[in-house]
């Protein structure tokens, strides 16, 4: 069945965007251009995603998702606003929001969220301590890394950010999610700083013989490893 | 504020005090006019009588001499009512006639007159007495005097009524003043607790009930007119950060949009990218800084923070930019420390600062991240052997868009400094530039005030 995702934005473009990504992945796109009209829509019918915007006609998003899943809407929510302080940022998450991305955005990055949330919506609990990609396993509890068999000496911070790839294994997954969910740092430092802790995991884990981490130019990273090779 | 109250009450008895001394030394002076003049006006009543007394002996003396006024102080003497004293002597200096048996000791006679003037006042027996002493023609002594007790009584019994009218006008103007000044206080204290109230971050308290019709209601007119203004403002800058945000992003985020669509030219669309990203940084920066400074002395939206941890992760995210960058990177960070604080804003503080000396040490310099305890407060420190601020920008490093004129070949926008020192004024923190080579910056935050 087609996963539906409702568009609740003002503005005409930014919602053609974002309709486009949506399509993009497959999933059935509906739109809503007030607030009020969004909350009834998100109310009579099960959506997978909302995409919401924050300064609307009616009101601002973030408080209206108290109301959206107070009336049995069980969506994840993707704010997508223009409010895009870190302060911003913060605030929606802590009100509920599963995530936050500011305008302006890139469609990769908006892909990538997307994806992230489809699959979060999907995606079974993980209760096995093992996580295994072919030659490459992870040991959730023993907070280790092997390839090959082969012990691989990772820092705490290196071990998270594998786990997060490991995750969203064979997604783009941008830099900016990984600051947010890795470092849970909601600003953007402007500098590429979470390029040098990648490149560290990504030599580490290829002198032990995995190419699991791959650029996605322009876009970010993608955890691809080859199962059974 | 704990200062507030006994400063309060010590400008209470202050007024109160000088209410009270200023009614008495007025009474007191106006008391002290009238006794003079009660006192001048007795004397002279004295005077009268003794010269009334003396002018009967003359005119006596001026018909028969000696006889008469002999017989006439007798006849005096034996009607006497102590009230006055009377005394003829004889050339020898025996009694002739008198009320008393000797002449009284320390008395001279002066002149031989029956006028009043030369008088003197002599104490005998503990009553002052008007007293005139002569010699007659023929070296017959006479003494004429007239008590003064009644006139002392008189003055004595002003005097103690006007002692005990003091006492009871300080008391009174003591209570009086006391009262007042109470009133004024109280009245000046709403307008105090109020503003006490507006400095912790309530700004929409107000003082309830109506005004009254005076300088003290003109007063919290005023006051309140003031704040409302100031609320106004804080509010318009609230609203207008957001404002700035939707109308600037929205049209970015359309040109945005475009420039994904753009195929074949991908480093010149990366570029653009790029800029927007900066200028879009430089934005938040402002808005970031602005939102800090009105929100600078309220405690409103800060929450317990494990300052230590917070300083602990930011390190940890660049460390490895520093030794990629060949700097020795060190940080000494002692666990536990927390802080009133907002995590996102002083995790963006130091990671400015971190940046901001990545950014200018070269390969070989050290980097050094310091966060202990001091007495009441937690010491940051970021430290670098790097170039250091240039001189002709040390005065003015934490004021937006400055920036050095050797750096304009580096990414960056001068508000990286600027919104370090906002952050550290909405927390309360101290910043501290101390002087020596490189870089190094002192925070030093208020400690988090526990109950454990």
């Amino acid at each position: 069945m087609q996963d539906r995702i409702l568009i609740v934005e003002d503005d005409a473009e930014t919602a053609a965007a974002v309709r486009a990504e949506v399509e993009g992945l497959g999933c059935a796109a509906d739109h809503c251009a007030t607030l009020e009209a969004g909350i009834a829509a998100a109310v009579a019918n099960p959506y997978k995603v909302i995409v919401l915007d924050r300064m609307l006609p009616g009101g601002d998003g973030v408080e209206a998702m108290a109301q959206m899943r107070a009336g049995g809407s069980g969506a994840l929510i993707l704010i997508l606003s223009a409010l895009g302080r870190a302060a911003n940022r913060v605030e929606g998450l802590e009100k509920g929001a599963d995530d936050y991305l500011p305008k302006p955005f890139e469609p990769e990055e908006l892909r990538a969220r997307l994806r992230a949330l489809l699959r979060r919506g999907t995606m079974q609990v993980l209760d096995n301590d093992l996580l295994a990609f072919g030659d490459l396993e992870i040991r959730l509890k023993a907070r280790t890394v092997h390839v090959k068999r082969a012990h691989v000496a990772v820092s705490p911070r290196e071990f998270e950010l594998l786990t997060y790839f490991a995750r969203n294994a064979g997604q783009v997954v941008t830099r900016m999610q990984l600051l947010e969910n890795v470092w849970n740092l909601h600003f953007d430092p402007g500098t590429n700083v979470v390029d040098v802790h990648v490149g560290r995991l990504r030599r580490k884990l290829e002198e032990a013989g995995s190419t699991a981490i791959q650029t996605a130019r322009g876009e970010g990273y993608v955890f691809a490893p080859k199962v059974g090779g | 504020m704990t200062l507030a109250r006994p400063m309060a009450a010590r400008a209470t008895l202050r007024l109160a005090a000088l209410m009270a001394v200023a009614v008495t030394v007025l009474s007191l002076g106006a008391m002290a006019l009238q006794y003079r003049l009660v006192e001048v006006r007795l004397m002279a009543a004295a005077r009268a009588a003794l010269a009334a007394d003396l002018g009967g002996f003359g005119a006596l003396y001026d018909q028969r001499r000696i006889i008469a006024l002999r017989q006439a102080i007798d006849f005096r003497a034996t009607a006497a009512t102590g009230e006055e004293m009377l005394l003829l002597l004889d050339r020898q200096g025996a009694v002739l006639a008198g009320t008393r048996e000797g002449w009284p000791v320390g008395v001279t006679a002066r002149g031989d007159g029956f006028g009043v003037e030369p008088a003197e006042i002599v104490v005998e027996g503990g009553v002052r007495w008007l007293t005139v002493a002569r010699e007659l023609p023929g070296g017959f002594p006479l003494l004429v005097a007239r008590s003064l007790r009644p006139m002392d009584e008189t003055l004595a019994a002003m005097r103690r009524g006007m002692l005990g009218l003091l006492a009871a006008l300080l008391v009174a103007g003591g209570g009086v003043g006391w009262l007042a000044a109470r009133s004024v206080m109280r009245r000046i204290g709403r307008v105090n607790d109020l503003a006490d109230r507006v400095a912790e971050g309530e700004l929409d308290a107000r003082l309830p009930g109506a005004r009254s019709d005076d300088e003290f209601g003109l007063l919290e007119t005023h006051v309140h007119a003031m704040l409302d203004r100031i609320q106004n403002l804080n509010r318009a800058t609230h609203r207008l950060s957001d404002t700035i945000a939707h109308e600037l992003r929205t049209p970015l985020n359309r040109m945005l949009q475009k420039l994904s669509r753009i195929e074949g030219q991908d480093d010149l669309t990366a570029e653009l990218k790029a800029e927007m990203r900066q200028a879009i940084r430089m934005f938040d920066s402002l808005l970031d800084i602005s939102r800090a400074e009105a929100d600078q002395g309220t405690g409103g939206g800060l929450v317990p923070v494990d300052l230590s941890a917070v300083a602990a992760e930011v390190w940890d995210l660049y460390e490895a930019l520093a030794e990629d960058k060949g700097l020795v990177a060190e940080a000494r960070v002692q666990p536990g420390l927390r802080v009133l604080g907002d995590r996102t804003l002083i995790a963006q503080a130091l990671a400015n600062l971190l940046d901001n000396a990545i950014k200018y040490c070269a390969a070989g310099d050290r980097l050094t991240l310091v966060l202990e305890e001091t007495g009441d407060r937690h010491l940051m420190r970021v430290q670098d052997t790097g170039p250091g601020l240039p001189d002709e920008m040390k005065g003015a490093a934490f004021d937006r868009f400055v920036r050095a004129e050797r750096d304009r070949g580096l990414p960056g926008h001068g508000l990286g400094l600027a919104l370090v020192r906002a952050i550290a004024a909405r927390h309360g923190a101290r910043l501290v530039l101390p002087e020596g080579r490189g870089f190094t910056l002192e925070i030093h935050w208020p400690r988090l005030q526990q109950s454990d």
